[in-house]
């Protein structure tokens, strides 16, 4: 079982209690209407996939309850930080 | 009228005792769900002290999250109303029943469907975690006695996880 740090409890805890939450930093265009429907569907719907490092969204779902953000490596799924939401992209 | 009369368990009353390790239902009890941004708020509200740290209790409320607590109290507690502090309280009485897990055995039947280490976990720590599939609220009462919170529609499973559990 893969331990997480969760950032807000500071301590390794067991995955089953996160939920992943697709990827971080995706900010909401701040006037939708002035978006292109190219744009919107951009921000809606298209994601990166990368090989290695991603940065996404977590939460500690059966825990504190709390969204953070993780940069997981997706080939070895290991774990290289997490912090809180709202902290600057690592 | 007594309200006994209306109430209806999920659970046997009868506790559960096997080797080492008993479950029995804990007399019902009145618990509200506190969220605030800060604990000051909620400290100014209740006038009592709050847990600060994830995980610790202090005087029966445990500090769930960072904008959340949980109190646990025996007694019909008034609340109080129209404060004007951005608080929120919230009578969840009913909500969850408590499973009390005691005897020497206890940290190894939670640890039968949980990957927390409740041999390394201090007494009077509370936290949320799952049970195979189940949400439960954990608060470590004594030594070999834990309180375990489970939402009422899966405490008949979870009672039938953990009395299967604790006759192996």
């Amino acid at each position: 079982m893969i331990l997480i740090h969760c950032p807000y409890c500071d301590e390794k805890r067991p995955e089953i209690e996160f939920a992943n939450a697709g990827q971080a930093h995706v900010a909401r265009p701040l006037d939708p209407s002035s978006q292109s429907d190219e744009e919107w569907e951009a921000y809606l719907f298209i994601r990166a996939n990368p090989r290695g490092r991603h940065h996404e969204r977590w939460r500690h779902v059966h825990g504190c309850g709390r969204f953070f953000n993780a940069v997981r490596d997706t080939v070895t799924d290991k774990f290289e930080t997490t912090y809180k939401a709202g902290e600057p992209r690592r | 009228m007594s309200d006994a009369l209306f109430r209806n368990e999920p659970v046997s009353s009868t506790p559960c005792v096997a080797d080492g390790v008993s479950i029995s239902l804990a007399a019902p009890l009145k618990r509200y769900s506190l969220r605030a941004r800060t604990a000051e708020a909620l400290e100014t509200v209740l006038n009592a002290k709050v847990p600060q740290k994830i995980g610790a209790t202090e005087g029966g409320i445990a500090c769930l999250g960072p904008d959340e607590w949980f109190l646990r109290t025996a007694a019909e507690t008034a609340m109080p109303t129209d404060t004007g502090l951005p608080v929120a309280i919230t009578d969840i009485s009913e909500r969850s029943i408590c499973l009390v897990v005691e005897g020497p055995r206890a940290a190894e039947l939670l640890m039968t469907g949980c990957p927390l280490d409740f041999d390394n976990f201090a007494v009077g720590r509370a936290t949320r975690t799952i049970y195979e599939t189940v949400e439960i609220i954990i608060i470590r009462e004594g030594e070999d006695r834990f309180h375990v919170e489970v939402w009422r529609s899966f405490a008949a499973w979870l009672w039938t996880a953990f009395t299967a559990a604790a006759s192996h």
